[in-house]
């Protein structure tokens, strides 16, 4: 699903270069559900962000769905962008002035979907993550659970392949971070590869493989996926190479 | 597009909304009207008087002593004026087109009528007149020597024949002839019947079409065979040959003062100056107009540029997040384009309003005319094009927003 091969990420200034990422190497499979953790500064956004195609990488390969990403133009980037990718913020990013309904409703527009089919698409998304009834409601109204519950609706939306999330529970207490984190993991479940960026050790030991960075470098890789057993003990999923 | 949401996230900002939405509706009921009323001056002031402007001056005289004569006057100064070198013609004269100042009567065609509507400019001239002006005759005959007069200011009787302008006959008889028919200035007195037929001259006091209901008011003149003095003041129109007029102004001035010493002569002004004298209030009119109309566009372009920029500085996570949602660099731009379009489009519908409303005021306060849907139109293709203009650089700044700065977190 996502493939990089020594990575390197760059920031230049006039007085110094910073080395984000260097020899990056991470293959992420299809379904899997990946934990990317470290401390701050390490680069995990940096490699979210070129994971997610918002910024580019400054040396290396790097293939999403087998496509390779290097020499794409800004167009062609925001369309793959919007075609393969889903993307949850830690702060949800929703768009204040528009209701529940428009906000889930933005990617479906660039990505040109009919009004019919966006509108099925959007009742469908909401009602998954328990918010059908709030359609009409702005972000405003909502508890930051709920906007993150928005904000993953808005990233199913249009049927990604990957889900790109960003420290997903970073601003929800403890009960509402559980309620994004199984929410994640049905999702998962269901066939969606996500990969998320925490640095919460509790959260990424529920990840299927773990991606540890340090200095811009993976310093410890799980290679094969491990077993995860839910809490309600129910699902056993298991995805190999 | 994206009207419907556009619209949407704009009623949840509804003070910026009215704001702008104001001053671009103010700026579109000032503009239009401004326009038109610029149009109409310089229709005004490109309207021809029927005369030949380019070579002719007026110049006049006045009298002193007991003995002065002015009717010997007249005949000595007209032998003289049509005897010197570079002068084409001359006649005497009461009045000028475009002068502010001259005769004016109400014309009747019954007897039984008890209000005149057609008020006329009277201009008193000789045989030599038609040719002096300048005007050209399209019907009848003009006056012979035999047949003028001369005439008491105080004096209230008139001649049985006039000429008038085209305009003038097809107001009275429309759609007729008006050689030989006949109408009345004063009701106890005989009609006057008309010989000539001008194509056009038009009043001393042009402007006066602003206040009539008659589009054609400002040509409603006529000529009567009379020399008219205005006591020992003798006034007369001179046409040079072609190029020396400037020249024969001086050398007529001279002349005039040289061949009758118990005179002053004075005031000798050149149609064109008289012209320009005529439509200066117009021209300061216009200035002011158009300084208006660019002071207001400048304001309210300010005003959107200044909102645009605000407003992408203020989303600009917004527009990251977009960005990282799938939205090109075009998708923004076109964001940006259609909320301004939107917003300028409540502006202009509340502007059109507000324009016809103004008119409605112009006109009952200064008998202005209903402004043309054209203008009203035009306003709002400019307003729109000025909007999508100023918007333009705040929107190419939104469209460069990097979409990582979704993930930023300050």
């Amino acid at each position: 699903m996502l493939k990089m091969n020594h990575l390197s990420k760059v920031y230049r200034t006039h007085m110094i270069e910073t080395h984000a990422l260097r020899d990056f190497s991470i293959h992420v499979r299809e379904g899997e559900f990946v934990a990317v953790t470290g401390p701050s500064g390490s680069g995990k956004t940096t490699f979210l962000n070129i994971a997610g195609l918002l910024e580019e990488f400054s040396g290396g390969e790097f293939f999403i769905d087998g496509v390779s990403v290097s020499g794409l133009g800004d167009d062609a980037r925001s369309r793959l962008r919007n075609e393969k990718i889903g993307f949850i913020f830690q702060g949800f990013n929703l768009i204040p002035d528009l209701n529940l309904f428009d906000n889930v409703d933005v990617p479906l527009r660039y990505r040109g979907f009919s009004a019919a089919d966006r509108k099925r698409r959007i009742e469908e998304n909401l009602a998954r993550v328990g918010l059908a009834s709030r359609m009409k409601h702005f972000p405003s109204e909502l508890s930051g659970g709920q906007q993150q519950r928005v904000a993953i609706a808005r990233a199913l939306a249009g049927s990604p392949r990957l889900l790109l999330a960003d420290e997903p529970t970073g601003n929800l207490d403890s009960l509402m971070a559980r309620g994004v984190m199984e929410l994640l993991e049905e999702i998962n479940r269901q066939g969606t590869t996500i990969i998320m960026v925490t640095h919460d050790p509790e959260l990424a030991a529920r990840a299927q493989r773990n991606v540890h960075v340090i200095d811009g470098q993976v310093t410890d890789f799980d290679e094969e996926p491990r077993l995860r057993v839910p809490e309600n003990g129910r699902d056993t999923v298991a995805t190999t190479a | 597009m994206e009207f419907r949401p556009i619209l949407s996230a704009l009623m949840r900002s509804k003070v910026a909304l009215v704001l702008i939405g104001l001053q671009i509706a103010l700026t579109l009921a000032i503009v239009s009207n401004a326009l038109f009323i610029i149009n109409q001056r310089i229709e005004n002031m490109g309207r021809a008087s029927g005369m030949n402007e380019a070579d002719t001056f007026m110049i006049s005289s006045l009298g002193f002593g007991a003995g002065y004569d002015v009717k010997n006057a007249y005949a000595e100064d007209l032998a003289t004026l049509r005897g010197m070198p570079g002068v084409a013609n001359a006649a005497p004269i009461l009045t000028v087109p475009m002068s502010q100042s001259g005769w004016s009567e109400g014309i009747s065609l019954t007897t039984t009528q008890q209000n005149s509507d057609v008020g006329v400019a009277m201009y008193f001239i000789d045989e030599q007149g038609l040719d002096t002006y300048g005007l050209k005759l399209v019907g009848g005959r003009n006056f012979t020597a035999d047949e003028i007069t001369h005439r008491d200011v105080r004096s209230t009787s008139w001649p049985n024949i006039v000429m008038i302008t085209k305009a003038l006959g097809e107001r009275l008889w429309p759609g007729q002839n008006a050689v030989g028919k006949q109408f009345y200035l004063d009701q106890e007195k005989p009609p006057l019947t008309v010989i000539g037929v001008v194509d056009r001259l038009i009043m001393p006091w042009p402007n006066i079409s602003n206040r009539s209901g008659d589009k054609n008011a400002y040509e409603f003149s006529m000529m009567v065979p009379q020399m008219v003095p205005f006591g020992l003041q003798t006034r007369y129109l001179v046409r040079a040959e072609p190029g020396r007029v400037t020249e024969l102004v001086k050398a007529v001035e001279a002349k005039l003062a040289q061949t009758n010493t118990s005179r002053i002569v004075r005031e000798a002004r050149t149609l064109t100056e008289i012209r320009a004298e005529c439509y200066r209030s117009d021209r300061a009119m216009l200035i002011i107009l158009i300084a208006v109309i660019v002071a207001l566009l400048s304001i309210t372009a300010l005003g959107i540029v200044g909102m645009a920029s605000f407003w992408v500085t203020q989303r600009t996570k917004q527009i990251g997040t977009r960005r990282a949602l799938g939205a090109t660099r075009g998708n923004i731009l076109r964001y940006f384009l259609t909320e301004n379009f939107v917003i300028t489009t409540i502006g202009l519908a509340l502007g059109a309003v507000l324009t016809y409303g103004v008119n409605l005021w112009l006109m009952q306060a200064y008998s202005a005319q209903r402004l043309p849907v054209l203008y009203l139109v035009g306003g709002m293709i400019a307003l729109w094009l000025l909007g999508q203009l100023a918007v333009f650089g705040p929107a190419t700044r939104a469209s460069r927003v990097p979409p990582a700065v979704a993930t930023r977190s300050v």
